[in-house]
Parts: C-alpha cells; structure tokens; sequence
C-alpha cells in the first residue's frame, strides 16, 4: 500500500475533520453546521461499531487461550465466550431491556459490578489504617485534612460539629479547587498539543504500526 | 521489638486487615438492619438542586443523563429516585432521559419501577421518556445538543419518537431549560460542561460518586455546574422532599463508618508512637 493512502490521506482526513469540528465549536459559521452534525453522527456509529470489535476481539484472544490450554486462565475464557454468548443471544431475542436481559443483567452483572465496587471501602479502611501516619509534618497535615473531610462526610458528625462544615468548605474551595485546576489546565495544554500534533501527522498512533521510516516522513 | 516477637504497639500497628474488614463489616451492617436515624445537615448544594427544579417553569424539559454503571447504583441511584420523585411531584415538567453509559437503560428502568411515576398521574411518552444508550459520549452528547432527531429517532424500546407527545417541540440542546447528570464517568460530567453548557448555556445539576468530587468542584466554582452532588447527598434530597428512603437509610452507615475510619487512624498513629517511643525505650 502506497504512503499516501497509509499516511497522507488519513492525515489530512484528520486534519479536515479536526478541523471543521473546532471551526464549529469556536465561531458558529452556518455552513458548517451540518457537516459536522454528521460527522458527529458518523462518530456515534463507530463508537457503536468499535464495541462489536471489541467482542471480535475478545473472541479472539480467549480461543487461544482455550485452544493452548494456557494455565491459570483457560477455564476463565470459556466462562467469558459463554457469558458474552448468553447476553448477546438474550439480548438480540429481547431487547437490551426486555425482562429476561433485564434479569440476567441484574442477576448477575449488577450484582457483581455493585459488589467489587463496594469492596473499595474495605482496602480504603485499611489503607487508611496503615498508611494515614503522621510521620512527619507533610504527612501530619496530610492526616489534618483527611480527618477533616472524613468527618464532614459523616452527616451525624457535621451536626454535631458544625465548625466542620466551613472548615471543609474552605478546604474544598481554596485549596482543592486550586490545585484540581492547575491539574486540569496543564492537562488541557497537553491535550491542545497533542491535537495539534495529530493534526499535522506527527503523532500517528491512529495509523496503527507504521515502520520507522514511515513514522519519519519517508517511505 | 522484644525478643519475644512483636510487642504490643508493633502487633497494634500491624493488625490482619481481615480483622479491620470483620469490625467495618459489623458496622456496616448494624444500621442496615436497625436504623439509628443519626440527624442529617441538608447542604447548601442539595438545596440549591431542589431550588432550581422547583423554580422551573411548567412545561419545560430537563435532560437526564443516566450516565453510571452498576458500580455506582447504590451511591447514585437512591438521588435519582428523589429527584424523578421531586420532578413527578412539581407535575407540569417534561423529563427527557438519555445515557452516555451502556447500563444506563437498565438502571433507570431500576429507578423508574422504584418511584412508580404512575402514582403522581405522570405517563410514559407524555411527561417522560428514555431515548436510550447513545454511544459516544461526548461525541454522543454534541450530537443530541446540535440535532436529536439525527442522533436518534427511537425511544429505548425502539419505538418512533414521533409517537410520544413529551418529543413535540424538541429539536435540540435550546429545546432544553435544565440538564441533570448522574455519572460515574469524568467524560460524562466534563463532557456536558464542553458540550452542553458552554455552547448552549443550559444550566446544568450534576451528581456523582464521592471521589469525583474534587474534580468537578472548578466548574461549580467557575458557574458552569449549578448544584454538584455527590450521590451520598441523596439522604438529604429525600429529607428535602419528605420522602426518606434508601439514602436516608445510608446516612447511618455513612455516619458509622466514617467514625470507625477515623478511630482506626487515630489508633493506627497511637500504635505508631507506642512503638516508636517502646523502640526508643528498648522495649517491645
């Protein structure tokens, strides 16, 4: 396949895209409107379509490891490929959200995401335990703070204690919100750069494996 | 340490986590099985979310995110249940639901058998729909704010939009006077700031897990979020509206647990001292 329908054409698909996209978000000019509705539709659908790739893909993978055996996770597999049969066969049958999808989704999915979810709270304990430590005066206020907004959330303890309640405030406000922003800017610059680069074809991880040549410009 | 093996501070220190998991569990389960019924601040965040949909005026649409997966059920479920019953009670309000997250169908469908909308008069199709999953999230979210009809054209069962009464007149984000997010999903809740309100300025309320919390507040801070919550807060919502239920019964295992945690820091430093000081002294 020649580099200009591996590398340049895909690029400046990006880039026109990218493009259109940013010129409609930024100046609402009217034209633009409808092309980028559809391509935001076009979006929707391979997202759509990228989640029966993933199925593929899955399928994929775990037949190898049924099919050598691989110690530890074989028997795993083939509970997955069954499980991944059971809903997508129940589901075509009936609907995502007919009674008997709904049952086995509530039956078991549910059950289990509700439950390794809430099993956090068990290593949050002990982690608090073990590691909320004043050893030193960074890990003193560290225990200051975490004490502070572990008994705001405690709604009997904000009653009781209602000095707690602005203190926490104060907490969130100033010096969360502070540093939760810096975060978020210096992770939006990055994203600002990365577009950029994608859009100019030097980042090309969306190509997929191109040789080193190629990654360079050349053929 | 003695000779003996670990002295008391050390074994204090280093107390079996299934020993931790054993006392959290008890009190965990203590308040779910007899309520304390512990006192409930109602926050300013909390009031506010109620303020601003009972200040709607009727005939207006609210979009509803169902953004959250299974995981996040317990914690944001019980806030979807008070607010649908604040929504269905205040009457005269359009409640246009979609998801971002794959389950979302299926979790409402949760809440709506759990606050029976049939009870207040309100009818599927007439003063609430779901429109269903939309993949994409944020692409999805641009999509219905620009063209819902292109986006999609069905409700969740599958059935034409155009036969429901509650779709007249919606077109897109303008169409909309208040979105609401229920989301275990950062793309989710900073995804409607970017697509939602900033282009289109519809006030947005916004409930998530705990955790999510501090990274949400720059945007409450900044005007973009209305109310944030988190879905612990549903307590609160449910004294607000006068219908205690699965959130208020929460509060006490809340209040508990948190006070164990900060009995279990506390004693955790104390045996840090202990030993530090038995270790200075020679002893165990």
């Amino acid at each position: 396949m020649s580099l200009l329908v591996r590398r340049q054409i895909p690029i400046l698909i990006v880039f026109v895209s990218a493009l259109l996209v940013m010129v409609d978000y930024f100046l609402k000019i009217p034209g633009t409107g409808p092309v980028v509705k559809d391509l935001q539709n076009w979006g929707i659908i391979l997202t759509a379509f990228a989640l029966g790739f993933g199925a593929v893909n899955l399928f994929y993978l775990h037949t190898r490891h049924i099919s050598r055996r691989t110690a530890g996770q074989w028997p795993f597999s083939i509970w997955l490929l069954l499980m991944i049969v059971v809903f997508a066969v129940i589901g075509v049958a009936t609907g995502p959200t007919g009674p008997q999808y709904s049952w086995l989704y509530n039956a078991s999915y549910f059950a289990l995401n509700a439950t390794v979810y809430s099993s956090l709270g068990f290593y949050m304990t002990t982690g608090c335990y073990r590691a909320l430590r004043a050893r030193n005066a960074e890990a003193a206020l560290l225990l200051v703070v975490g004490a502070i907004a572990l008994l705001k959330n405690a709604p009997a303890v904000a009653v009781g204690i209602p000095v707690i309640i602005p203190a926490e405030a104060w907490l969130s406000a100033i010096p969360t919100t502070s540093a939760q922003r810096g975060i978020m800017i210096g992770a939006s610059l990055g994203a600002i750069a990365l577009g950029v680069r994608t859009m100019i074809g030097r980042e090309t991880g969306f190509l997929g494996r191109l040789t080193e040549a190629e990654r360079r410009g050349g053929t | 340490m003695s000779k003996k093996g670990k002295g008391f501070w050390a074994r204090l220190e280093d107390v079996p986590r299934e020993v931790l998991y054993v006392i959290l569990l008890i009190v965990f389960i203590i308040p779910m099985l007899n309520p304390i019924g512990f006192p409930v601040p109602i926050s300013d965040a909390v009031k506010k979310w109620y303020a601003t949909i009972d200040a709607m005026p009727a005939g207006s649409a609210i979009m509803i995110d169902f953004g959250y997966s299974g995981g996040g059920e317990p914690e944001l479920g019980p806030m979807a249940v008070a607010v649908y019953h604040h929504i269905f009670r205040k009457g005269g309000l359009k409640s246009i639901t979609m998801s971002t997250s794959i389950e979302g169908p299926l979790l409402w469908d949760k809440v709506i058998a759990e606050v029976k909308p049939e009870t207040y008069g309100a009818k599927y199709g007439v003063d609430y729909i779901h429109i269903g999953y939309i993949s994409g999230t944020e692409t999805a979210m641009a999509a219905v704010g620009k063209d819902l009809r292109a986006t999609t054209n069905t409700d969740y069962k599958k059935v034409s939009l155009d036969q429901f009464p509650i779709m007249q007149g919606i077109k897109d984000a303008s169409s909309f006077k208040l979105l609401i997010c229920y989301t275990t999903g950062g793309d989710q809740s900073e995804g409607w700031v970017r697509q939602w309100y900033t282009p289109y300025k519809v006030p947005y309320l916004c409930s998530v897990i705990a955790m999510m919390v501090p990274t949400m507040l720059p945007y409450q801070k900044a005007g973009q979020i209305v109310s944030l919550t988190a879905g612990a807060q549903a307590g609160e919502m449910e004294l607000l509206i006068k219908m205690p239920g699965r959130g208020i019964k929460s509060a006490d295992v809340i209040t508990l647990t948190h006070l164990l945690v900060f009995a279990f820091v506390i004693i955790g430093n104390i045996a840090y001292y202990g030993r530090k000081a038995s270790e200075r002294a020679g002893g165990g």
